[in-house]
């Protein structure tokens, strides 16, 4: 078998060939617009060129996604810092310390410590990942059901443990996900079943559909009630700009240091995400500075913290989906759905049988990542300028697009109902505080973990006690207990709680 | 807002039992095939219906904040809410008729004069260019097809 660094030549090779850079320069560009537009996110921009890829090859189809996801890391900060207004829900933190700087007249410095932190956390982490992946998926090859299922079991207590949400709603949302997909037909035995006897209920509730009513419609519904006002600062970064900033780094290495590991392990625990990754590091890059109460005053480190871990932490969310099947954050699940229609099979097999796909990603990850710094370096104020865009175009715009995307999955107007249903779900669910990220994640895991569980307790003759006998099982089922009961003993000790909102 | 809360959670409660009620239909216990069509459904719907029960004893254990609660959507935000809203159930409502492109043109048209507030030439310039131009990128280039309406068939091929 190749080596990690054959496979990674041989991938880079893959990205490098003209139509996948093409590709991945498209993807960066609408990534950027994607994450600068509030209303518009990452999983919903993903989920909305979902169907544009039915027709490109698996590998072309998951660079183009993956770089929107880059893309859309990236863009986020623009807004961030100009407009004092996310893009992204990872960008919160960014704002900050990133909009005082711009106010202070320092645009150009808060925006390349922004683009420079995201492109060093981004590079570690590719780093990482290209020599963890492929053990990892080697690992996995070894498990069977029982141990799939308590992987996916790890994944969902992480939701409750860590997601920094309320537990009770993230459980109910979890499960909630499950029901979901449980709708349509049983895939053991192909009977129909939770259709309410609806035909076109039979083949199931798409997830995209979801996706895009619950992190599309939901956003618009919300940013039209709270009303868009946009003010800004122009923004443009000079040659004095990216000298003063790269002058600076060195001193904060500890930072960098600290917030890529951070945001990587975050990132790989399922569910989790870039969001909490940036708010934690932020949190963590204030408490160790030795000036603290600069910090959300324009701190260029409260630039730095969050940008570099919400960067690695994008691209930690990918290691268990390609090697386990589980992705890391709600972006990553929207990938996940379209592995399926590409008609992959995510997780381990991905390296044996797909390497082209697999290391056409991992190699295109490199390339997107240094193509994606110099182009929001040169095109700051390009990307700032589609915020001028009038709300009143982009509000219904966007909600055109969305029934497109959303009708393009299966063809059927009722997934446009369905879509309008779940985008006020989407509204309430946010208004009320109830975490998204768990029911979107279990539901497009949720035919893997019925699977799972049923063919455990199959081959227990019907005892749960198969969770409790199997080594790597019974680990994985313990560290979910303790994730399980993590709430319960914060609120105990009634220490607080992390500063992450739920995402 | 809490009050929003426990309401919202009695309505996920009686929900909850519906798709209990919808479990219990098929098959929850072990069969020959191992775990029944019902199993997974139906311990998802208990689980789904206690914490939809968990939420609604938590909200309403939870200290009333001081002073008038804050309605859960301020009566200013209602109308520019409705405005997004509505007209798009009735544009997905006539789908079969508008079709996708020129419902959304509409829609369009509608919001820029109504919330936007733009101006004559912006409103009729991108509710037409927009339209066409998805109608391009998805239809021809992208093959993938989308409900025309009977309108549009008719002005494209007379149909």
């Amino acid at each position: 078998m190749p080596s990690a660094f054959d496979n990674l030549i041989y991938g880079l090779g893959v990205a490098l060939t003209p139509a996948h850079l093409t590709i991945a320069f498209v993807g960066l560009i609408l990534g950027t617009a994607i994450g600068v537009l509030p209303g518009l996110g990452g999983t919903n921009g993903v989920a909305l060129l979902l169907p544009l890829t039915f027709h490109l090859t698996p590998t072309a189809a998951i660079i183009l996604l993956a770089s929107v996801y880059w893309g859309s890391l990236f863009g986020g900060a623009i807004t961030s810092i100009l407009f004092n207004i996310p893009g992204e829900p990872w960008s919160v933190a960014t704002t900050f310390d990133g909009h005082p700087l711009a106010q202070q007249g320092k645009p150009g410095i808060a925006l390349t410590a922004a683009f420079t932190s995201s492109f060093i956390g981004a590079a570690v982490s590719i780093v990482l990942f290209t020599f963890f992946a492929p053990p990892l998926a080697e690992w996995a090859l070894k498990f069977g059901p029982p141990e799939n299922f308590a992987v996916l079991l790890l994944a969902f207590a992480t939701f409750t443990g860590l997601g920094g949400g309320d537990p009770a709603k993230t459980l109910f949302m979890t499960l909630l996900g499950l029901l979901l997909s449980t709708v349509g037909f049983d895939i053991v035995s192909g009977a129909p079943r939770m259709n309410f006897g609806l035909v076109s209920l039979q083949s199931g509730i798409n997830f995209i559909v979801i996706a895009i009513g619950l992190f599309g419609l939901g956003e618009i519904f919300l940013t039209v009630e709270e009303g868009l006002r946009l003010r800004g600062v122009r923004g443009r970064i000079g040659f004095r700009d990216l000298w003063e900033t790269w002058k600076m780094f060195p001193r904060y290495w500890a930072t960098l240091i600290r917030a890529t590991i951070l945001g990587f392990w975050i990132g790989v625990l399922p569910g989790t995400g870039a969001t909490p990754a940036s708010f934690m590091s932020y949190g963590l890059a204030k408490q160790f500075s030795k000036n603290p109460d600069r910090f959300g005053k324009g701190e260029v480190e409260g630039v730095i913290a969050p940008e570099t871990a919400a960067h690695a932490a994008g691209i930690g969310a990918l290691l268990p989906m390609v090697t386990l099947g589980i992705p890391g954050s709600p972006t990553a699940a929207v990938m996940l759905a379209g592995f399926f229609i590409w008609g992959l099979n995510p997780g381990a097999l991905l390296f044996q049988n797909n390497r082209e796909f697999i290391w056409g990603l991992i190699g295109s990850m490199y390339v997107a990542n240094v193509l994606g710094v110099i182009l929001v370096l040169t095109l700051v104020p390009l990307f700032a300028a589609i915020n001028r865009i009038p709300f009143g175009i982009l509000a219904p715009l966007i909600v055109i697009l969305s029934s497109i995307g959303a009708y393009a999955v299966n063809n059927q107007v009722l997934d446009l109902w369905i879509m309008l249903g779940s985008g006020v779900m989407g509204y309430v669910f946010k208004k009320l505080k109830y975490p998204l990220a768990p029911l979107v994640v279990a539901l497009v895991l949720g035919d893997m973990t019925e699977q799972a569980l049923r063919q455990s307790l199959i081959m227990g003759q019907g005892s749960p006690t198969i969770f409790f006998t199997r080594p790597i099982t019974l680990a994985f089922v313990l560290a979910s207990i303790f994730l399980l009961l993590l709430p319960l003993i914060r609120s105990y000790r009634r220490r607080p709680r992390l500063p992450a909102p739920a995402i | 807002m809490y009050r929003a809360d426990a309401v919202f959670a009695v309505l996920l409660l009686l929900g909850a039992l519906v798709l209990i009620l919808q479990a219990l239909k098929l098959p929850v216990a072990w069969t020959e095939i191992g775990p029944g069509t019902g199993f997974f459904p139906f311990w998802l719907t208990v689980g789904v219906a206690l914490h939809a029960a968990l939420i609604l004893v938590q909200s309403l254990r939870a200290p009333v904040p001081p002073g008038r609660a804050a309605p859960f959507i301020e009566r200013e935000s209602v109308r520019p809410l409705l405005v997004v809203f509505l007209p798009m159930v009735a544009v997905i409502g006539m789908l079969r008729y508008l079709g996708i492109y020129i419902g959304g043109g509409l829609y369009l048209a509608g919001y820029m004069i109504f919330v936007g507030r733009q101006r004559w030439v912006t409103v009729s310039l991108v509710s037409i260019l927009l339209p066409v131009t998805l109608f391009f990128i998805f239809e021809r280039w992208f093959l993938l097809l989308m409900p025309k309406g009977a309108l549009l068939e008719y002005l494209l091929y007379g149909r």
